[in-house]
């Protein structure tokens, strides 16, 4: 059996009087690529930050293995850095300056970022920003990436592409992601494990597992039933 | 054209002085003409008293302006990261920012007596209260997930000031800066027309005494000069690189 790296039990979390998560159980193995789906609203982004140990749960326990970083939506890059000093910034600390360095022309290249690497973030397009955080994230080699709607600003067709670098950059660096989403087609396309949220209090209703593979395609086994399958608990068809 | 436009706006300004005055529209001793100006200058550049005039009154401009951005910037940012300090402080702040620096004078004069301190205090006064709000209104706006990613990081607070909240806050606080030093130079002037024997201020009021309105206007042209220097100055902070984020986004 594989080990978890990261298990919630019974997890919940209010805002105030607002409950926004309720007995939520999830366990994540390592090198899993797991996403949540489910509708605007319902605490995904909430889960998100508890996983990432950004906010503690009123009630439950996560346990957490290992060090987390999280991509975000948009507005994750700061902007009074060029991307090169973006990416170092994301590095462990402590490393030593020529290893900085040489760590961060790898993700430039890794990323095609080579020749932006003095632009500053606001004279990028959003795909390249989305490549940035991409970087940076995966730069600082934690054990665990956890994204946030990441394409979710992008055009159709960049989000395509970002999806297929997502997948070619954890098939050369191996991670264990959480991918929050409300993308379906996005979520089946990428998730070895789809979970579906209720809505708020977020709590699992349903878990999805597809067949191997990543990115799968329209037609590939189990892709359109497991579409069907979480647009019915989604109360979509 | 950059120049060329307020250049020659100038030139339609002093012809209509020039013109006004040879035509006789001012009553004799209001107004000065642009020759005799002109020679005030001359007589003020010759005998060094321009000069140290506009030293003494940038001396004192620069430490009140100095120790404002000092002792505002560190309390203007734990206004905006604390909400009990926000609460305690901010209508205070409020209070006193509204009162003139103008109403604060006998206070120094009778706390610092003569000489540069009281109009140092002005100045500070002048500007510390803005400075404090604009920097507590920015570091207020600081976006959450900064300090989510600095998490992420584990930066130290030390780090977090120095790496995520004051280079987020940058760009808002130059364009304060900007309007602070324009107000401390503005200041200036009032606080030098008490307890001091020099500087821009002085020399207007005590040209004033000596009906030699051909000094004050001198004064009153170098003060606005000097005013657009600072504040061309200020505005070069805009386009470093790491700032000027803020005003091309």
């Amino acid at each position: 059996m594989s080990e978890p790296i990261l298990k919630l039990e019974a997890v919940g979390f209010d805002y105030g009087r607002l409950t926004v998560i309720d007995g939520l159980d999830l366990r994540v193995d390592r090198g899993e690529l797991v996403v949540c789906v489910g509708p605007s609203g319902c605490g995904k982004s909430t889960l998100l930050a508890l996983l990432g140990g950004h906010i503690e749960p009123t009630r439950g326990k996560i346990e957490r293995k290992g060090q987390s970083r999280t991509i975000y939506q948009d507005g994750g890059l700061f902007p009074w850095l060029t991307v090169r000093q973006n990416i170092d910034r994301g590095l462990p600390r402590g490393t030593e300056p020529a290893a900085r360095s040489k760590k961060v022309d790898e993700w430039l290249e890794i990323t095609r970022l080579a020749e932006f690497a003095n632009h500053y973030t606001h004279q990028l397009s959003g795909g390249m920003r989305q490549r940035v955080e991409l970087a940076r994230a995966l730069a600082a080699e934690t054990d665990i990436l956890l994204l946030d709607e990441p394409f979710s600003a992008l055009d159709y067709q960049t989000r395509t592409r970002m999806r297929k670098e997502l997948v070619a950059t954890l098939a050369e660096r191996p991670r264990t992601v959480v991918f929050v989403t409300h993308d379906i087609e996005e979520a089946v396309q990428l998730g070895d494990r789809v979970l579906v949220l209720g809505s708020r209090p977020a709590n699992v209703r349903r878990v999805l597992e597809l067949p191997p593979g990543r990115i799968r395609p329209p037609a590939a086994a189990g892709v359109a039933e497991a579409e069907q399958a979480i647009m019915e608990e989604l109360g979509l068809s | 054209m950059k120049f060329l436009l307020p250049i020659l706006t100038g030139l339609v300004l002093l012809a209509i002085w020039w013109i006004a005055y040879e035509a006789g529209a001012f009553p004799t001793g209001t107004v000065p003409s642009p020759p005799a100006v002109a020679a005030a200058f001359g007589e003020e550049i010759a005998s060094g008293r321009l000069l140290d005039d506009t030293i003494a009154s940038l001396y004192r401009v620069a430490w009140g302006f100095i120790t404002a951005v000092l002792a505002g910037v560190p309390l203007g940012l734990v206004i905006g990261r604390s909400i009990a300090t926000r609460e305690a402080l901010l209508p205070w702040v409020n209070f006193f920012r509204s009162l003139s620096p103008i109403a604060w004078i006998p206070f120094g004069i009778i706390w610092f007596g003569v000489g540069d301190p009281p109009a140092i205090f002005i100045i500070f006064l002048a500007t510390f209260f803005q400075i404090v709000l604009a920097t507590a209104a920015a570091s207020a706006t600081v976006p959450k997930v900064f300090y989510r990613v600095a998490l992420d990081m584990s930066l130290t607070p030390a780090q977090v000031l120095f790496h995520i909240t004051l280079p987020a806050i940058m760009p808002q606080l130059v364009t304060a800066l900007r309007v602070a030093i324009g107000v401390a130079w503005m200041v200036v002037v009032a606080a030098e027309m008490i307890a001091v024997r020099s500087g821009l201020g002085f020399l207007i009021i005590d040209a004033r005494n000596g009906l030699r309105m051909d000094l004050v206007v001198c004064g009153m042209i170098t003060i606005g000069a000097i005013g657009i220097g600072l504040d061309i100055a200020f505005s070069r902070l805009a386009k470093i690189p790491s700032v000027r984020w803020g005003f091309e986004r």
